[in-house]
């Protein structure tokens, strides 16, 4: 059992969450501008990466950018995580290796602080992520409590690169944005994951 | 059986090679020099992928752009592919996922021969990736003579992002290059890709 084998009924039934599936997170938050660089990286890689369609291709030419800009807007006071082991509760299957993950530390080479999990989702759905994506919003909940570290809520992101929905876990409450963004709309994404860092979102 | 079952001396004896080492086999390559806003990012996505130091952070953040500033180079008239399924012929086990591929046909929504360079990211042992690579040129060969394009050579390289090892394919004889090119050298390591696109390395 590991992240990759929920989904998001088990998830639900397994850590007893209170789902809200059309929550609104999302819609009052403030765009932020992304850098003439990022505009002009994915210019260039949207469409390689639609051509060639595989969820490798879409992670390292989209969503790999976007957080790098988000790292740099905030001075590289947070830090960028990509495909490490995060295993936290074998038992309870929170073991796996997570697509990325955004620390409120500027340490690179440990994580301290995990406050947004994000999955690759398969099959061009966004949806398909979900499961994944909030088991380890769970582990991350849990690593948090563990380290002493004081966060109430801890955000998600499902992705395709393309597509992107956001979730928010605060308890077990547990909210599935009724949006779903797509990557046209990268300042308003980049001003949801922003938010996120700043636990306002 | 895939690709990524083969080691050096499995791939040798299914495929009957000959191995030729040697040091320095391409440094006879003109550098490429990448433009001043390639350079400018490279210290950063290096500095990240080293820290957290993955094989999936280390492909997103260096490989991929130093194959997106290649296929700059050449004016968009070369493909690169990331993460796709090459299956060539199952009984010999050459089947599997690339995790990076290079073609000389523009076209980006369909592999195309002729596949000119295969490139396969380790986290750091590049030796461990040679028979894996070197089993997946043998594959490139085969696609591209059943395709009708019967090019001379099919080169290869295992990359820690960071450090780069090549390999060339010429009938049977696989040539492995003993020298290691570090990223901090990515003009001459930009200029061996180009050499090899223009099938002269």
């Amino acid at each position: 059992m590991a992240y990759s084998n929920f989904t998001l009924e088990t998830v639900r039934k397994t850590f007893q969450l209170e789902t809200d599936e059309a929550a609104d997170i999302s819609s009052d938050i403030e765009s932020v501008d992304p850098s003439p660089e990022l505009s002009k990286i994915l210019a260039r890689n949207v469409p390689v990466a639609m051509g060639i369609n595989t969820e490798k291709a879409k992670s390292e030419m989209i969503v790999a950018n976007v957080l790098l800009e988000l790292r740099d807007q905030f001075e590289r006071r947070i830090s960028v995580f990509s495909g490490i082991d995060f295993n936290v509760d074998a038992e309870s299957g929170l073991t796996g290796v997570c697509d990325f993950l955004i620390s409120l530390s500027p340490t690179q080479f440990h994580l301290e602080t995990p406050v947004i999990i994000l999955v690759e989702a398969k099959k061009d759905d966004p949806t398909n992520g979900l499961g994944q994506c909030v088991a380890e919003m769970i582990a991350a909940q849990r690593f948090n409590k563990e380290k002493g570290n004081n966060l109430s809520h801890i955000y998600g992101a499902a992705t395709t690169g393309t597509m992107w929905q956001f979730l928010k876990l605060e308890g077990t409450n547990l909210h599935i944005d009724n949006a779903v963004y797509s990557i046209g709309q990268c300042d308003k994404i980049l001003g949801i994951l922003a938010s996120m860092v700043k636990q306002k979102a | 059986m895939a690709y990524s079952n083969f080691t050096l001396d499995t791939v040798r004896t299914a495929f009957q090679l000959e191995i030729v080492e040697s040091a320095g086999a391409f440094s006879e390559a003109s550098p490429v020099v990448p433009r001043a806003h390639f350079t400018d990012e490279l210290s950063e996505r290096v500095e990240l992928a080293t820290s957290s130091g993955t094989e999936k952070a280390r492909s997103e953040l260096i490989v991929t752009d130093v194959l997106f500033e290649l296929r700059k180079h050449f004016d968009h008239r070369i493909s690169f592919f990331s993460g796709i399924e090459f299956s060539v012929d199952a009984e010999q086990g050459l089947t599997g996922v690339c995790d990076f591929l290079v073609s000389l046909s523009p076209i980006l929504s369909l592999l195309e021969a002729p596949i000119i360079i295969l490139v396969e990211a380790k986290r750091e042992n590049l030796i461990t990736g040679l028979g894996q690579c070197a089993a997946e040129m043998i594959a490139a060969q085969r696609f591209n003579a059943e395709k009708g394009n019967d090019i001379p050579c099919v080169y290869g390289s295992t990359t820690s992002g960071t450090d780069w090892r090549f390999l060339k394919l010429e009938d049977k004889k696989l040539y492995i290059d003993r020298t290691i090119y570090q990223i901090a050298q990515c003009d001459k390591i930009l200029g061996i890709l180009a050499s090899m696109v223009e099938q002269k390395a």
